[in-house]
C-alpha cells in the first residue's frame, strides 16, 4: 500500500479521485488475475491419481457420479431450484488389500478441493478406539473420535467387529452413539464403514436401521491376475526397479496358483512379493564384485519367490 | 476467513445493507466491532432493530469508522466464515473534515486486503441528477480488473419504472450488477449466491 499518497490525502493535498487512481487503477492493471483455476488444478491432480489406480472401475464411476451430482446441485442452487441435501456416508465392502483405505484417503482430498468438506482429513479408527471398557465410557470415546474427524472423514476399518461381542458387549453402544453423531453432524462429517464383504453383510443385517443411513455402498472387487501384474509393475516402478520378462512370468505363475480365498486378488500380497524380491536381489548383488546400473535396476526371475516363506 | 468490504458513496445505504444482509444470512443478534481511525476498537452487541436505529441514518457520513460483523454461512458440509466490513463513504475531491478523511483512508486500506468488494450505488441519485459520480466510475473501472467485485445498484424501491437502472446499464452494458433494495431486502438472494461463489 502506498502510504505517501494516503498521507497526502489525509492532509488535504490531493483529491480522493487521484488517490484512488494512484492506489488501485495503476497497480491493479499489472496484477495477474488470480482465478479459481488453482482449485481446478488441484482437483485434476487428484482425479489423475484416481485414474492411475489399477482396476476399481466401479469406484471410479461412483466418484465421477458424486462429482457431477455436487456440481449440478450447486448449479440448481444458483438458479434457485430445490437442491438435494448431500448425504455422503459410505460403506466399503471388499477383501483385504483391495484399496479401501487408499480410496477413502483420495475421497477426502477430493472433497476438500471441491469444497464439500472444510478440511478433508481422514481419521482412521478401529474397534478399540471407540469401544469403552465400562458403562458410559463408549459414548465418550465415540464423541472424542467424532470431534477429531469433524470437517473430514471418519473411517472405521473392520466395522463389523463392533457388533461381534454379543449382547453384553459395548460395541452396540458404540454403534448407537455413531448413528447419533451421524445425524448431529450431517453437515460436516462423512462416515465410512469398511470391512470384508461377508462379515459386513451380517453386520448390516443385525442393524436394519444402519443400512438405510448409508446411501452409498461400494464393492471393492478382487483384482484379477492381469491387474495384479499391472500393480506389481507400478510398485516396482515407484521404487525405481524393473521386472524382467521372466520375472513377470514367474510372478504370474505364483499369483494364479495362490489360492487363499481372502488373499488372492490382493494388492498387499503383491507388495510383499515385490518387497521380498528386492531384498533377495540385494542379497544376490552383495556377493557380486562389479555391480552395474542394470544389475541394480532389474529384478530377475530368481529374485521372485512366493510370499513369506523363509 | 474471507473479508467482504462494502463500499460506496455516503448515504448509499452501506450500513443498512450490512445489517439487513446479516439478518438475511441468519444472524439474529449483531456483534459489532468498530475500528476507529485513531486505533480505538469498540465491541458492541445489539439487536438488529437497535442496530438499524443507532447505526444507520439518512444523514451523510453517519459511519466514520470501519465496522465489522462476523458471519458463518453453511456451504455444503461445512461453514464458511465471512467478515462483513462496513466502511465510511467515498466522496469526490477533498473532504473538509479530517475525521471523514481519516475514515476514507481506512476504507482504502480495507479495499486493498479485501476478498470480495460489494460496491453500492444509490440509484435514486441517478434518477434526479442523471450523473454517475467520478469516484463511482473509478470504482467500477477498478472492478473490471479486480476479482470478487460486484456492483449493487441500491434503492430500487424508489426507482419504480427502472429508469435509473437503465441509465446505469447503458453506461456500463458489460458490467454484471445485482439490483437491490437494502431497506426491503430485495435481491439479497442473488447477492448471497455471489458471495458463496467467491468464498
Amino acid at each position: 500500500m502506498n502510504n505517501d499518497i494516503l498521507a497526502l490525502y489525509k492532509y488535504g493535498k490531493v483529491s480522493l479521485n487521484q488517490t484512488f487512481d494512484q492506489l488501485f487503477n495503476a497497480k491493479e492493471k499489472r496484477k495477474v488475475l488470480k482465478n479459481k483455476d488453482d482449485d481446478y488444478e488441484g482437483m485434476q491432480a487428484i482425479l489423475l491419481e484416481l485414474q492411475n489406480l489399477v482396476g476399481l472401475t466401479n469406484v471410479k464411476k461412483l466418484i465421477k457420479e458424486i462429482i457431477a451430482f455436487v456440481e449440478i446441485q450447486e448449479k440448481r442452487k444458483e438458479k434457485n431450484l430445490l437442491a438435494e441435501p448431500i448425504v455422503l456416508h459410505m460403506i466399503f465392502k471388499g477383501n483385504p488389500g483391495t484399496g479401501k483405505t487408499t480410496v477413502a484417503r483420495l475421497i477426502g482430498k477430493l472433497f476438500k478441493e471441491m469444497g464439500v468438506l472444510e478440511k478433508g482429513h481422514l481419521i482412521e479408527i478401529e474397534r478399540a478406539d471407540i469401544v469403552g471398557e465400562y458403562i458410559g465410557h463408549t459414548a465418550l470415546k465415540v464423541r472424542e473420535q467424532v470431534k477429531k474427524a469433524l470437517d473430514g472423514i471418519l473411517f472405521i476399518d473392520e466395522a463389523y467387529s463392533l457388533a461381534r461381542g454379543g449382547d453384553k458387549d459395548f460395541g452396540k453402544e458404540a454403534i448407537d452413539a455413531l448413528v447419533k453423531s451421524m445425524e448431529d453432524y450431517k453437515d460436516n462429517l462423512i462416515l465410512i464403514l469398511a470391512g470384508y464383504e461377508y462379515e459386513m453383510k451380517n453386520f448390516l443385517q443385525t442393524n436394519p436401521g444402519l443400512k438405510s443411513r448409508f446411501p452409498i455402498h461400494v464393492d471393492f472387487k478382487d483384482y484379477d491376475t492381469d491387474e495384479l501384474i499391472e500393480i506389481a509393475k507400478l510398485m516396482a516402478k515407484k521404487r525405481q526397479y524393473e521386472l524382467t520378462k521372466g520375472a513377470l512370468v514367474r510372478l504370474k505363475n505364483i499369483l494364479t496358483n495362490y489360492n487363499d480365498c481372502y488373499n488372492s486378488g490382493n494388492a498387499r500380497l503383491v507388495r510383499n512379493i515385490i518387497e521380498k524380491s528386492i531384498r533377495k536381489q540385494a542379497l544376490r548383488l552383495q556377493k557380486k564384485k562389479d555391480i552395474s546400473k542394470e544389475d541394480l535396476l532389474y529384478l530377475y526371475t530368481a529374485d521372485i519367490e512366493g510370499n513369506d516363506k523363509y | 476467513m474471507k473479508k467482504t468490504v462494502i463500499i460506496g458513496r455516503p448515504n448509499a445505504g452501506k450500513t443498512l445493507f450490512m445489517i439487513n444482509f446479516a439478518q438475511y444470512l441468519g444472524i439474529n443478534k449483531i456483534y459489532l466491532t468498530q475500528e476507529f481511525p485513531d486505533g480505538k476498537i469498540l465491541n458492541k452487541e445489539m439487536s438488529i432493530e437497535s442496530a438499524r436505529k443507532s447505526l444507520s441514518s439518512n444523514q451523510e457520513f453517519k459511519t466514520q469508522c470501519v465496522q465489522k460483523i462476523e458471519i458463518k454461512i453453511p456451504v455444503y458440509k461445512g461453514r464458511k466464515h465471512l467478515k462483513l466490513i462496513d466502511t465510511s463513504g467515498f466522496d469526490d475531491g477533498i473532504h473538509p473534515s479530517l475525521n471523514v478523511r481519516n475514515g476514507i483512508i481506512q476504507t482504502l486500506e480495507k479495499i486493498d486486503e479485501a476478498d470480495i468488494i460489494l460496491h453500492i450505488i444509490d440509484i435514486s441519485l441517478l434518477l434526479n441528477r442523471n450523473i454517475i459520480s467520478q469516484i463511482d466510475r473509478q470504482i467500477i473501472n477498478f472492478g473490471m480488473i479486480r476479482r470478487g467485485y460486484i456492483l449493487l445498484p441500491n434503492k430500487i424501491d424508489l426507482d419504480s419504472d427502472k429508469q435509473g437502472l437503465k441509465i446505469l446499464k447503458d453506461e456500463y452494458p458489460n458490467r454484471y450488477m445485482i439490483p437491490i433494495s437494502a431497506k426491503y431486502s430485495y435481491g439479497f438472494d442473488e447477492v448471497k449466491s455471489f458471495v458463496i461463489r467467491c468464498i
